[in-house]
């Protein structure tokens, strides 16, 4: 189970979450969207314990990131993987090694050649056959997200969070990460959830969709709910209204997923 | 300082969870010495000789100028030669751990260490600590060799003292104690440098000025750090 309780969090007198609550439905995709500075990215790192709240429970696979051990937190990190909006892989090493990485620390009697068996497979699976000698370097930023993908399925994670998969990139390659994303769903049948700002995007890949706006989740549903939601935020934001007020007047939940 | 503490904390239980990471750390402490081991030898040299010469000029009144080699030994090898060796790596190794680790922590990629479950504490900090501590104390001798030599040089064919007389001196004032202590203190040097060039790296502020900043403030806490230690331990060993 993946879910948030009550979750509220500040940063100095900057309110960045306000007591959401919502459990992500496993085995499905989920999309957390919303303009920037939403709180978007802040709920993700709650998930994978970088943050703590202020408030509530972080549910994840079981243990309560809020307050888990650092011991019961790498374990439940064990079972995740994480796409970061740069892809965060390290320069200093060639792809085949930034996505043999995870396993090198976590599977430490996988011999060799299993290894670089398994590279090549989820190399195969995000469509860079061949790219494990490259130099990150030489990248684009579509590779480079694929590759940061590539890393973070490689341990046969339970759940994968992906932050702004878009971001930086333009419409077509924008639009093979999201098929990508929605194909790996199918072939891996895991929990993803996805934050982004994209919401054309979004609509493709995502089962269920949250819409946070003021730190408050205001719509919940899903995507045939969301699409149709009468909730004039989330109208604006379909519609590609930028012009947001600064805080949401009211909020407007529809039925939980 | 409670941050700092906190995360020397943090690197003790990671180091204690896991030995380093070996190879790793011996790629730390070729790259530590190799960088900085000409800019040292040239330094070191160069305090030599004005140890000699100063020396000199102030034995010389007293008709005391045999005692040059006893103050180059004292001065040079007892104190400058694990300073020395100590601020050139926190210039240059030192500014470059920081450096490296705040664009890490601007790239996210400390992040993704975290979310893959691998300690960044363990997998950032104990190779650079490991390998600046076992290279400091080659670089320290090299240091008091340099300077011993620039010092003989001079003294013997700049100022005409009594080359057999100066090494005698030298060797009279220096102890095994003394070489052993001079590459103890660096290696308290060497672990300071490290834990706070580190640690200025892991919490620097985003964009290209809080790397230039964290940099900058690595440099000079390890500096001075290292100058209030020097102080430290002389006066517990000596004083």
């Amino acid at each position: 189970m993946i879910a948030l309780e009550n979750v509220t969090k500040s940063f100095g007198e900057y309110v960045v979450l306000d007591d959401v609550s919502v459990r992500f439905p496993m085995g499905k995709t989920t999309a957390i969207v919303g303009p920037s500075g939403t709180g978007k990215s802040v709920l993700l790192k709650h998930l994978v314990g970088l943050l703590k709240p202020d408030e509530g429970r972080v549910l994840v696979l079981g243990t309560d990131m809020a307050s888990a051990s650092p011991r019961e937190m790498a374990s439940v990190r064990r079972r995740m993987g994480m796409l970061f909006q740069d892809g965060a892989l390290f320069d200093s090493m060639t792809v085949g090694e930034n996505i043999a990485f995870p396993l090198l620390h976590h599977r430490l009697d996988m011999p060799a050649a299993d290894r670089t068996a398994r590279v090549e497979e989820v190399l195969e699976q995000v469509e860079l056959p061949g790219f494990s000698t490259r130099a990150v370097s030489d990248l684009s930023g579509g590779q480079r997200k694929r590759v940061g993908l590539a890393r973070a399925i490689v341990t046969q994670p339970e759940v994968v969070l992906f932050d702004e998969p878009n971001s930086g990139l333009d419409p077509i390659t924008s639009d093979s990460i999201d098929a990508l994303i929605g194909h790996m769903q199918e072939v891996l049948g895991i929990t993803f959830l996805v934050i982004s700002h994209d919401i054309v995007g979004t609509l493709n890949v995502a089962d269920c969709i949250g819409m946070l706006y003021g730190g408050k989740l205001i719509a919940w549903g899903t995507r045939d709910e969301v699409v149709h939601s009468e909730h004039p935020m989330v109208r604006r934001f379909l519609q590609r209204n930028v012009e947001l007020p600064t805080h949401p007047s009211s909020s407007h939940r529809l039925p939980r997923a | 300082m409670g941050r700092f503490s906190w995360f020397t904390v943090d690197f003790l239980r990671a180091a204690w969870r896991r030995p380093p990471p070996l190879v790793r750390s011996m790629e730390e402490a070729y790259k530590i010495g190799v960088r900085s081991l000409p800019i040292l030898f040239v330094i070191a040299c160069f305090v030599g000789t004005n140890l000699a010469l100063q020396g000199y000029l102030a034995f010389q009144t007293l008709g005391g100028s045999h005692l040059v080699g006893m103050f180059v030994g004292l001065a040079g090898i007892r104190e400058l030669a694990p300073i020395i060796a100590g601020s050139m790596v926190a210039a240059k190794a030192g500014t470059e751990m920081a450096s490296q680790i705040a664009v890490m922590r601007i790239r996210e990629e400390i992040d993704a260490l975290e979310v893959m479950a691998v300690s960044p504490h363990w997998y950032l900090v104990t190779p650079r600590l490991l390998g600046i501590v076992l290279v400091l104390p080659a670089l320290t001798y090299i240091a008091m060799a340099g300077m011993v030599a620039s010092a003989w040089a001079v003294a013997v064919f700049q100022l005409g003292l009594n080359g057999p007389q100066f090494t005698q001196n030298v060797l009279d004032t220096i102890s095994q104690t003394e070489l052993f202590f001079g590459a103890m203190k660096s290696m308290f040097f060497g672990s300071v440098i490290c834990l706070i060039s580190c640690y200025c790296g892991f919490y620097s502020k985003p964009g290209p000025e809080g790397v230039g900043l964290a940099t900058n403030h690595a440099v000079v806490l390890s500096a001075i750090s290292c100058l209030v230690l020097n102080y430290v331990l002389s006066e517990m060993v000596y004083g």
